[in-house]
């Protein structure tokens, strides 16, 4: 038995019929661009994040960049986010000419709010906490500081899509939020795909218009801008999706914590906090002698992956930066033990008890 | 009788080929870039000639793709035209670089003529536009180019299917924008584009750059971007690809017809130079025409979608208010916008729709 990082066949065997039927639906209206779909997905996108407004884009990134040019961040500025996320949270961040400042993470993978406060200077303009794993950041002690500091905040959501906090989903607590509807989220289109959510009506106005050309209408340009579009056949795909989305969450969660009471005798499993509704975009243990438990169960067909084993203040890309190794402890210590696990809807308990014998075998040897 | 515009219900009609070429796409799971991707880039870089090719998100990202890779930045000017789609400019703005425009010519494209006088110690490189898919004269601006030590990027991306005597349009150039936008004449179900390129380093760090400046899943040699061209479109694009001749030819006897039909008009319609050895695409096809805006009214109304591209000089637009440009400053360009008009001449228009927009327009001009 094998057991893969990812099985997309299993996942939409019983909905296949209903995304070919809206494939063809957009196919023979000729409409490819900006359609009915994409307005009617961003307003159930945005009812299902209880947010006021959202907007598709083409990419995760996209949103991010986006997000930050609307917030007027640029040149000179400084936003604070966490180094252990995906490169896009740091990188938008210096394409927009500013400057990544990074803040430690607790062991819950999400930024330590209470080291913000002293990375903060005049001239921080925001701060990007990411929901990692799928598991929310503390927003409530974020939204504090940033009120404190006058400073936007942007939800990284990209891996969260779903993740509650109070009973209030991810998208509805910043200032904005930006999503990734890539192929591998539990949300995903069939290619890539973002949408953002923000409550500030004057940033949906110039975002829409931003991820457009700059174009107020299709004859007048107001600021030269980027094409950042969803497109209307992934928006057709997607409303279908997020039908299920609930359902395949569930899924998720029930096996997520299977594995925790299976695993939890060897490795650090991942944790629920109170309050909190962790939708497990990745199932992220904290493994001692990672890289060989990590081969011994890839050698026995278990597709075991790390995100991500090199910090993003390590990155040859952030060499100006000028950031030491051990300049964020707890970050440095994670990346040498964090492993993601397999998880997706139609894993079977199989499966999982496969794993888990693995690793029990490993840590006896 | 309707003469449409959009031509894609049309188009892919027979859409079998394509959907069971998506479900294999999704067994495979290869949605970040991958086979399909490279499968087209390879297929594309052999339809044009050209060494390399780097699918893109969209013609946009394709510009600032290409420009970045050339080493356009902050503080570097580039020579483009103000008759072109937003992105031309916008992508000159995202790269960091002041554009600097220069008029057209009486075949509405850059004017080679104006670009030595535009030439500055700070100009990096010059950005001519295949408009409407008719190319700009590309050796000559390439002579301009190699005498001043100049980068060039051909926005090709109404060009595919182009050619100016042998050579294919977009393979002039350092580094190369293409398109795939619906209503272009390689299309995709959405955004697309790509870069060509014959230089191996460009090409190499293109690939980087538009995939989050990644060497390897877990590297980042420099902060990158994502713009990759997605395997659906890349898989439209490459069934897209076989077509794409006979669509240009199509639409040349198209042309031909309106040409001739038009021509008769004048001095109502002013129809454009057509230069021997210049092989247009026809993405647009266009002429001017005197009281444009009262004839595409009477047009519209008689279901002919005849459509303006477009109606303001990009040097008058709000976005290059800080680009110091007042009206005057490009003439040619300022009459093109008051009496261009663009009619359908698509691969699926027929004789008798040519006909009856030929009959429509005399009948206009005969109750002045």
């Amino acid at each position: 038995m094998r057991v893969p990082y990812t099985a997309f066949k299993i996942k939409n065997a019983p909905i296949r019929q209903k995304l070919i039927q809206a494939f063809e639906q957009v196919i023979d209206s000729g409409h490819y661009i900006q359609g009915p779909n994409c307005a009617a997905f961003e307003q159930e996108f945005a009812l299902f994040c209880g947010s006021p407004f959202a907007s598709g884009t083409s990419n995760g990134t996209d949103s991010l960049h986006l997000i930050l040019r609307a917030m007027g961040i640029g040149l000179g500025d400084e936003v604070i986010t966490a180094p252990n996320s995906f490169i896009a949270s740091a990188s938008t961040i210096a394409l927009v000419g500013a400057t990544p400042v990074f803040v430690d993470v607790t062991e819950d993978l999400n930024i330590d709010p209470y080291k913000i406060e002293q990375a903060i200077t005049s001239r921080t303009k925001a701060i990007i906490p990411i929901h990692l794993t799928g598991r929310p950041a503390k927003m409530l002690e974020i939204n504090n500081i940033a009120n404190k500091y006058n400073l936007f905040v942007l939800e990284d959501a990209a891996q969260s899509v779903g993740a509650k906090l109070k009973g209030k989903r991810v998208g509805s607590w910043g200032d904005a939020a930006s999503f990734s509807l890539h192929p591998l989220k539990n949300l995903h289109a069939f290619g890539d795909a973002g949408i953002i959510t923000t409550k500030n009506a004057n940033l949906i106005e110039r975002f829409n218009i931003s991820k457009n050309h700059g174009l107020k209408n299709r004859d007048q340009c107001d600021f030269w801008s980027f094409n950042c579009r969803l497109d209307e056949l992934q928006a057709a795909l997607l409303r279908i999706q997020l039908q299920e989305l609930e359902h395949w969450t569930e899924e998720r969660r029930e096996l997520a914590f299977r594995y925790n009471e299976l695993l939890k005798p060897y490795v650090k499993v991942p944790e629920e906090g109170l309050d909190e509704y962790h939708v497990f975009q990745t199932y992220v243990v904290l493994a001692e002698n990672r890289d060989e438990l990590q081969k011994f169960l890839r050698d026995n067909g278990v597709e075991a992956l790390v995100h991500y084993p090199t910090p993003i203040h390590m990155q040859p890309a952030a060499a100006g930066l000028n950031y030491k190794p051990n300049d964020f402890p707890v970050t440095q210590q994670l990346s040498k033990r964090i492993m993601s696990l397999p998880l997706y809807p139609g894993l079977t308990h199989e499966q999982q008890d496969l794993v888990a014998e693995l690793i029990s075998t490993f840590y006896k040897k | 009788m309707i003469v449409p515009y959009n031509y894609l219900p049309m188009q892919f009609s027979n859409h079998d080929a394509i959907l069971a070429d998506w479900e294999k796409l999704i067994q495979s799971t290869e949605f970040t870039l991958g086979s399909y991707v490279e499968n087209f880039e390879k297929l594309f870089a052999e339809f044009i000639g050209s060494k390399h090719v780097i699918g893109t998100n969209t013609g946009t990202d394709a510009l600032i793709l290409a420009l970045k890779a050339i080493g356009v930045g902050p503080g570097d000017e580039v020579i483009s035209v103000p008759v072109t789609f937003y992105a031309t400019i916008g992508a000159i703005v995202a790269a960091g670089a002041k554009p600097v425009f220069v008029d057209i010519d009486d075949r509405y494209q850059m004017d080679v003529n104006q670009i030595r006088g535009a030439i500055t110690s700070k100009t990096k490189a010059i950005l001519p536009v295949h408009w409407g898919g008719a190319a700009p004269d590309m050796p000559a601006i390439m002579g301009i180019a190699n005498e001043h030590g100049l980068k060039v990027v051909e926005d090709a991306c109404m060009a595919p299917g182009g050619r100016i005597f042998e050579k294919n349009s977009g393979t002039f150039g350092h580094a190369n924008a293409w398109s795939m936008h619906p209503l272009k004449p390689l299309n995709v179900m959405g955004d697309g584009g790509m870069v060509s390129t014959d230089d191996d380093e460009l090409a190499n760090w293109m690939r980087i750059y538009r995939n989050h400046g990644m060497v390897d899943r877990d590297h980042n040699r420099i902060w990158g971007v994502n713009m990759r061209l997605q395997p659906l479109q890349a898989i439209v694009a490459s069934h897209i690809l076989k077509t794409v001749h006979v669509t240009v030819e199509e639409r040349n006897k198209n042309a031909e017809i309106l040409d001739e039909g038009l021509k008769a008009l004048a001095p109502f319609v002013n129809v454009p130079p057509r230069p021997i050895g210049y092989w247009e695409t026809y993405s647009l096809y266009m002429a001017k025409f005197h009281k444009r805006d009262e004839l595409m009214k009477y047009l519209n109304e008689l279901k002919i979608e005849a459509k303006i591209h477009y109606p303001v000089p990009l040097h008058l637009q709000e976005a290059a208010r800080d680009l110091g440009y007042k009206e005057g400053d490009f003439l040619n360009s300022e009459i093109y916008c008051k009496e261009i008009m663009t009619l359908p001449a698509h691969q699926y228009i027929s004789r008798d729709q040519l006909e009856y927009m030929l009959s429509s327009i005399a009948n206009f001009y005969s109750t002045l």
